[in-house]
């Protein structure tokens, strides 16, 4: 009877397009992506891997750039993989293709592209000797950790992407759309920008800032020494007050006594942010969060896609 | 506690530029002739810009205007009664980017205005700065009348009113349905337009024997595209369609892998080789019960029937326009289809190879399949045809049906000696043909009347 004649399922056709996509990687030149990548992670390590892990102020400005580098990797991945054929696809789901086989297939493809650029970026931090933290919050290896972390962030921005590609109809308006979302997600990243009141609680909707606050609990901010200070007191070193000059005078003191490393690191304390607590607790949510904004972009993907019949011709 | 600061000077003064443009519109749509008894509409903020746009033919941008108007004015005036600075700030950033995109828009409805009434550049520039002003000056001003041209073009209402033709007895027939064949019965296709319904198509049916291969002949914008959309229900519509006795419709997840439809373009990968392009439409509209081996003969069989033999592992991007349809067609036909339609499968082709590619579908056709082609070239190969489908558009513009018959009964009944002539013959005046297509759907109503009480009658006698 017709009727029981099968076809190929979703899983099949997940498998049928994800070999489509690797056969694309070599003969699209998708595999450009990865020296891309390890050009843009070099630049930024050349810059902020001096005081990455070192210091307070050094571990925000370094993991902020690291932020940066994952999602522009994410978003650069596949901002435009599925608008580009979206005719292609329209066609195909008119043949039979179910739209949550062809998203998961994008979505182990990107994986591990996601994960080989994450590979370059890590391979590159060490080369740059950035004071890696040897032990993970939760992980016994800090750099595995931090490379959990990366990846998680430039997955979701991976597939906020896609499903951005998945809404639009042209390359045009993708890559238009594209630099508005990268600057909303760094401006609204919570940490590295002072915002206050309605505009700190849109922070929570951002891979930015769940992705900076895991990075920075992974280098454990909180317990490293801020030089904001001791650079300040250092400015105003020669500042006379009655013919006397005490600050110049508590600094020869302490630079005496030894006890410079002792000032920083009690001034620390006061900078600490309970958001980037190096605890298990802390990692979870971050990593959970970033984890279900994979899994709602990738959603809302198949969700636009299911209404690609309504295109007009 | 937080203090509203209000300049009352220049809310008066924005709300006096306000009404003016409300009354600037009033009296443009008046002159138009396009108005309507609702005025007080014109006084709805953002709605305004929607009634002008509609009867200016540019309803899209006056709903984008309707919307924009909106938004900036309540972006506008929220920091007024919001406490947080940092909210207010995106948001006036947000109410600037509101602005700039409603001066574009607004620039194009000035524009728009300027076209219909034959305005000059100072008007223009009048309009940009007071743009109430120079609406008053073209409503109210004896010498400022719309072109000619603007009367002409009837696409602001076209498809909302289809014309009725008397004898329509027999248009929605519905009786027994075949179980072989393709039956198609198109009481009609519309869209909701804005607020407003557009009939696409009305009136078509058609019922096509197996081994049929059918030309569908249509002038632009007649609505062939929609047709097969229409019948495939890919697009559907008020309508039944039964193939081989299945209702597409309500069977339609069935139904699709029975289907093949070659769109007018090349939608394929082209960075995929060929034979992988090719195998993988096979795997994915081919039962799972298939073994690898019969799969492999079937994509075999349809490759050397399309002339797809040597140079398979290269790139589908790589290769002519010839090969890229005939990819297009064997990707739709490894799968057996027994409704095959292909939109303008040789479009780009050059006649030998147009002629050949035409030469296989009959071959298909032959096989117990319905195959339907669109083509614009029609006459090259009009003797493979066993059908016509013939499309025109009503003085309503309309898709309505103008035949569906024999190619040769086909030319007797337009008295045309080629398929172009037929073309010509119902196409619009405006578009360089005959515009005949009213005199043609209501003789083919005629036409088939009399032919099936004719065939009942031999039916009885029989």
């Amino acid at each position: 009877m017709k009727g029981q004649v099968r076809y190929l399922g979703r899983q099949g056709q997940m498998w049928l397009h994800l070999k489509k996509l690797l056969r694309m990687f070599i003969y699209q030149n998708d595999w450009k992506v990865l020296p891309m990548s390890a050009v843009i992670a070099a630049v930024v390590t050349f810059v902020v891997a001096g005081n990455l892990f070192y210091t307070q102020e050094g571990t925000l400005t370094g993991s902020f750039a690291i932020v940066c580098v994952c999602i522009w990797n994410g978003f650069f991945n596949s901002i435009q993989s599925v608008c580009r054929e979206r005719n292609i696809v329209k066609r195909e789901h008119r043949a039979g293709l179910h739209m949550s086989s062809y998203i998961g297939a994008h979505m182990i493809y990107q994986l591990f592209l996601c994960a080989a650029q994450v590979g370059i970026l890590v391979g590159i931090l060490k080369l740059a000797n950035v004071s890696i933290p040897a032990s993970g919050v939760v992980f016994r290896s800090g750099i595995v950790e931090l490379a959990f972390t990366m990846l998680l962030i430039t997955y979701a921005s991976d597939m906020c992407a896609i499903m951005i590609s998945s809404i639009v109809r042209t390359t045009t308006m993708a890559m238009t759309v594209m630099p508005f979302l990268l600057i909303f997600q760094l401006v609204f990243s919570g940490g590295f920008f002072q915002l206050g009141g309605a505009a700190q609680k849109i922070t929570t909707l951002t891979i930015a800032k769940w992705g900076l606050n895991s990075i920075i609990a992974t280098g454990r901010y909180n317990e490293l020494p801020m030089v904001t200070l001791w650079n300040t007191l250092f400015k105003f070193k020669d500042m006379d007050i009655e013919g006397h000059k005490p600050i110049l005078a508590a600094i020869k003191r302490m630079e005496a006594e030894g006890k410079v490393s002792e000032f920083i690191v009690w001034s620390g304390t006061y900078n600490q942010n309970p958001a980037y607590a190096s605890s298990v607790s802390n990692m979870m949510l971050c990593w959970g969060v970033l984890i279900l904004m994979t899994f709602l972009f990738a959603a809302g993907s198949v969700i636009a896609l299911e209404l690609i019949d309504r295109d007009k011709r | 506690m937080y203090q509203i600061n209000i300049n009352y000077s220049s809310i008066y003064q924005a709300i006096a530029f306000w009404i003016m443009l409300s009354i600037g519109m009033i009296l443009v749509v008046k002159k138009l002739g396009r108005g309507d008894t609702k005025l007080w509409q014109y006084f709805i903020p953002g709605f305004r810009y929607y009634r002008l746009g509609s009867a200016l033919g540019i309803e899209k941008d006056g709903l984008v205007l309707c919307i924009l108007e909106i938004v900036v004015d309540v972006l506008n005036y929220s920091p007024y009664f919001l406490s947080d600075e940092n909210v207010s700030l995106i948001l006036t950033l947000f109410a600037f980017a509101a602005i700039v995109a409603l001066f574009i828009y607004q620039l194009h409805l000035i524009l728009t205005v300027r076209k219909i009434f034959g305005l000059s550049g100072w008007w223009v520039l009048v309009a940009i700065f007071a743009d109430g002003l120079a609406m008053i000056y073209a409503g109210l001003s004896k010498k400022v009348q719309p072109t000619e041209e603007f009367f002409k073009d009837e696409d602001w209402q076209a498809g909302t009113q289809p014309v009725e033709f008397e004898a329509h007895g027999l248009r929605h027939k519905s009786g027994r349905i075949p179980d072989k064949g393709l039956t198609v019965n198109v009481r009609e296709r519309t869209v909701k337009d804005f607020n407003r319904k557009r009939y696409l198509l009305k009136d078509i049916r058609l019922e096509i024997p197996n081994k049929s291969l059918v030309l569908l002949l249509g002038g632009s914008g007649a609505g062939k595209t929609t047709l097969i959309n229409a019948i495939t229900g890919y697009e559907k519509a008020d309508a039944d369609v039964y193939l081989n006795g299945t209702d597409v419709y309500r069977n339609y997840d069935e139904v699709k892998y029975r289907i093949g439809f070659v769109p007018q373009q090349n939608l394929m990968r082209m960075y995929d080789t060929v034979d992988h392009t090719i195998k993988d439409a096979a795997d994915l509209r081919l039962p799972v019960s298939m073994t690898h081996s019969e799969k492999k003969k079937k994509i075999q069989e349809v490759m050397e029937m399309l002339g797809l033999t040597a140079g398979t592992d290269g790139l589908v991007g790589k290769k002519s326009g010839g090969w890229l349809r005939r990819i297009s067609i064997a990707m739709e036909l490894v799968s057996d289809p027994e409704l095959f339609i292909l939109d303008e499968p040789d479009s780009g082709l050059d006649g030998v190879i147009a002629r050949e590619l035409f030469e296989r579908l009959r071959d298909i056709a032959d096989e117990n399949k319905i195959v339907i082609a669109i083509t614009h070239t029609p006459d090259r190969v009009a003797d493979l045809f066993d059908k016509v489908i013939v499309l025109g558009r009503d003085s309503g513009r309309v898709g309505q049906l103008c035949f569906y018959g024999d190619v040769d009964e086909a030319k007797a009944f337009f008295g045309k000696d080629t398929m172009e002539g037929i073309v010509m013959s119902i196409n619009s005046k405006d578009a360089g043909g005959e515009g005949r297509a009213d005199e043609f759907i209501k003789k083919f109503i005629e036409y088939r009347e009399k032919k099936e009480s004719g065939q009942t009658e031999q039916e009885a006698a029989g």
